[in-house]
């Protein structure tokens, strides 16, 4: 399937901006997410198709799934 | 302190702090080791600020009878990482019910100075009355305990804050670190916003000012108003042996979840709160002129990508501390070397005095920071007033107000700083609700019960109405909405009432948020340190208790000083003119909102009973 990956921040550091991928059907995000080499800690939020989501739901074929790194205050 | 049980929890008043009072007025001074009245006193800081403050009845924060309070908390000064908070509290110049009284305040900041004053054997000092003289304190240890002495400082007179510093350094080289306001806070009458500053060992080594602060609140103002410049706080290190235990939890600190993403970039880090802007830039979140995002991409300019390519920017730490999230932005000479020292890039400084008053040029918010740093300003305040003056005059182009300055206008904006700090602009100086208040157009100022709001939109985050000590960092529910997606009113009112208010034990500890940011303080690691330090039984659960008895404590503080329900709520542009540029669902409608209101309090108010002594 096909998959819209938009990376933020400095997850786009030594990877990409955005790109469009193939991935087997029923692709977890935790599987893109390892694929990429993104690290667990610095992962704050998983957005697919503009929605907020789990590091352990299941990707779709055409859907736009963007990490981005954690924040905090301070 | 001083321990004969190991269970503070059951015996607090088997544990002793040591305080010494001194009223400014004559020089007296009282030294005595007070038992704790409950745990909230063993931890310290604001938990035990705020049972003092409560014991009095201030209806002005510039008087005799309000103290100010400097405290350190339990592990302040301790070999567990990030262990340097110093506490400032007393009744606050700028945050004040609508019905005109004061609030307790708290403001806190590292560097070294925390260590070195508990390292002097002083675990509080309180400053009582008014110095008819501007005069400094020195707090030295001695064989016979710790000793307080009150000095003449005409000489520190309009000085900035770093200065003060660089003259007091000469005076009492390298075992002594400092505390001070600026000309700011000297101008108490016509400033509700300084700050104080505190020294770092970075800056004492490289005479660069870089310094750390405790902002909020105008504490600084009301160390002005008492006519104490500075203090100095000398003392031999005595920083234990580190145990295995502690050695452990510094470990985890550094490497494990808790400050991973706020390590530098170089390290595999997040790089710090600057790596805000990209997240919430996705959203249309980073506030713009005075918290109206347009969603374009103006924002950006001021991402870390484009900065460094201009400058050069050097990651470093507090004295001790492994995490390094500090972005201190330096010239980057035209051989490609570091030049002199401009500022320090947090969030929270660098859009509410960029982005958010219309600046793009990372030079030029660098510049701002520098003057308000300089000055002593609380950033904060300062930089939400200023753009709410920004957002009036557009709104008004026939008839501006001040000078007239615009969104983007760097020079006239960094005129209305050099007056504000100067004295000669109250308008500015008594902050964004007096100011709101006298042009009658209050719905677009943006501060919740007087305090201005730190760099995240009121639409993301409606738990700022129950913050105690201002925006994000008395209740972290800041990254509910945006981070964790929750926009049901069930999260909403657990976020309130029961898991984002504990962020507030960070500053009742002496520990820095990011020990464990998204935990707070009761986990294992704060359990294993207070028996590693000090051979104290303390579970989880008692901490929690502690902390949020300290939060309702706050909060019945408020309600004291003439709060009303109605002003526990967000600045009334949210729901008059909702943003549709923010990407984000919409939780603060009025309905949103006064549900809310209703279910937590609903849970918060049986529980205030008790909580403050009688009138």
């Amino acid at each position: 399937m096909t998959l819209t990956i938009q990376l933020v921040g400095v997850f786009r550091s030594g990877r990409f901006n955005d790109a469009v991928r193939e991935y087997p059907a029923a692709t977890r995000v935790r599987e893109v997410v390892d694929e990429l080499g993104i690290p667990g800690p610095l992962l704050g939020i998983v957005l697919i198709n503009g929605i907020h989501a789990g590091i352990e739901d299941i990707l779709n074929d055409g859907d736009t799934l963007c990490l981005l790194p954690f924040i905090d205050g301070g | 302190m001083k321990y004969f049980s190991s269970d503070p929890a059951a015996e607090p008043a088997s544990v002793l702090y040591s305080r010494c009072t001194v009223d400014l007025k004559n020089g007296e001074m009282r030294f005595e080791d007070v038992p704790c009245r409950n745990l909230e006193d063993v931890l310290g800081g604001f938990g035990r600020s705020f049972q003092i403050l409560a014991e009095r009845n201030i209806s002005h924060a510039y008087c005799e009878e309000n103290p100010l309070i400097v405290n350190t908390g339990l592990l302040t000064g301790s070999s567990a990482m990030t262990g340097m908070r110093t506490y400032f509290s007393g009744y606050s110049p700028i945050k004040a019910s609508k019905k005109g009284l004061p609030a307790a305040m708290w403001s806190t900041g590292s560097g070294n100075f925390g260590a070195k004053f508990k390292w002097t054997g002083l675990d509080e000092l309180i400053f009582e009355g008014r110095s008819p003289k501007p005069v400094y304190a020195l707090i030295r240890e001695s064989a016979e305990g710790p000793l307080v002495e009150l000095k003449p400082a005409d000489h520190l007179l309009g000085l900035t804050t770093h200065e003060k510093m660089m003259v007091l350094q000469k005076e009492y080289g390298s075992d002594a670190h400092f505390a001070a306001i600026g000309q700011a806070g000297e101008q108490w009458q016509n400033v509700y916003m300084g700050a104080v500053a505190l020294s770092t060992d970075n800056q004492l080594k490289s005479g660069e000012d870089k310094m750390r602060f405790a902002g909020r609140g105008g504490m600084g103002s009301l160390m002005g108003y008492k006519n104490l410049l500075a203090l100095v706080a000398r003392s031999s290190d005595k920083l234990k042996p580190l145990t295995p235990e502690v050695r452990n939890v510094n470990i985890n600190v550094v490497k494990g979840g808790g400050s991973t993403r706020l390590q530098p970039i170089s390290r595999g880090g997040g790089g710090g709160t600057w790596a805000a802007y990209d997240v919430l830039q996705v959203f249309n979140a980073v506030p713009v002129n005075n918290f109206r995002p347009q969603g374009n991409d103006l924002p950006e300019k001021l991402f870390r990508e484009r900065v460094e390519k201009q400058f050069d920017i050097k990651s470093q730490a507090c004295f001790r501390c492994g995490i390094t999230c500090h972005n201190n932005i330096h010239e980057k000479k035209e051989d490609g070397k570091s030049g002199r020292f401009l500022a320090k890039f947090d969030y929270e400084p660098l859009n509410l005095l960029g982005t958010n008053i219309g600046i793009h040029d990372a030079g030029q918010a660098a510049r701002l920071i520098h003057l308000s740093d300089n000055y002593g300003m609380d950033s904060i305040s300062l930089g939400v007033t200023i753009s709410y003056l920004l957002s009036y005059n557009e709104r008004h182009p026939d008839k501006p107000l001040l000078n007239g300055a615009t969104f983007g206008d760097f020079e006239k904006i960094k005129e209305l700083i050099d007056q504000t700090a100067l004295g000669t602009l109250p308008e500015i100086g008594r902050g964004s609700k007096l100011l709101s208040e006298s042009t009658g157009e209050t719905s677009y100022a943006y501060h919740v019960k007087g305090l201005e709001l730190p760099a995240y939109q009121p639409e993301t985050n409606p738990g700022y109405a129950w913050a105690i000590a201002g925006g994000h960092m008395s209740m972290a529910t800041y990254g509910l909405l945006t981070r964790e997606g929750k926009s049901d009113m069930e999260s909403w009112v657990r976020g309130i009432t029961v898991d984002k208010l504990q962020i507030v034990g960070f500053d009742m500890i002496g520990l820095c948020k990011f020990f464990d940011i998204t935990k707070g303080i009761c986990t294992q690691m704060v359990v294993d340190c207070l028996k590693s330090e000090f051979n104290l039984d303390v579970t989880t659960e008692a901490l929690a208790a502690a902390v949020r008895r300290a939060f309702l404590r706050g909060l019945a503080l408020e309600l004291r000083q003439g709060y009303q329900k109605d002003e526990y709520t967000l600045p009334a542009e949210v729901w008059e003119r909702p943003n549709p540029n923010i990407k984000l669902p919409n939780i603060t409608t009025p309905d949103f909102i006064t549900e809310l209101q209703k279910r937590v309090w609903e849970i918060f108010e049986p529980e205030l009973e008790g909580l403050l002594p009688e009138a």
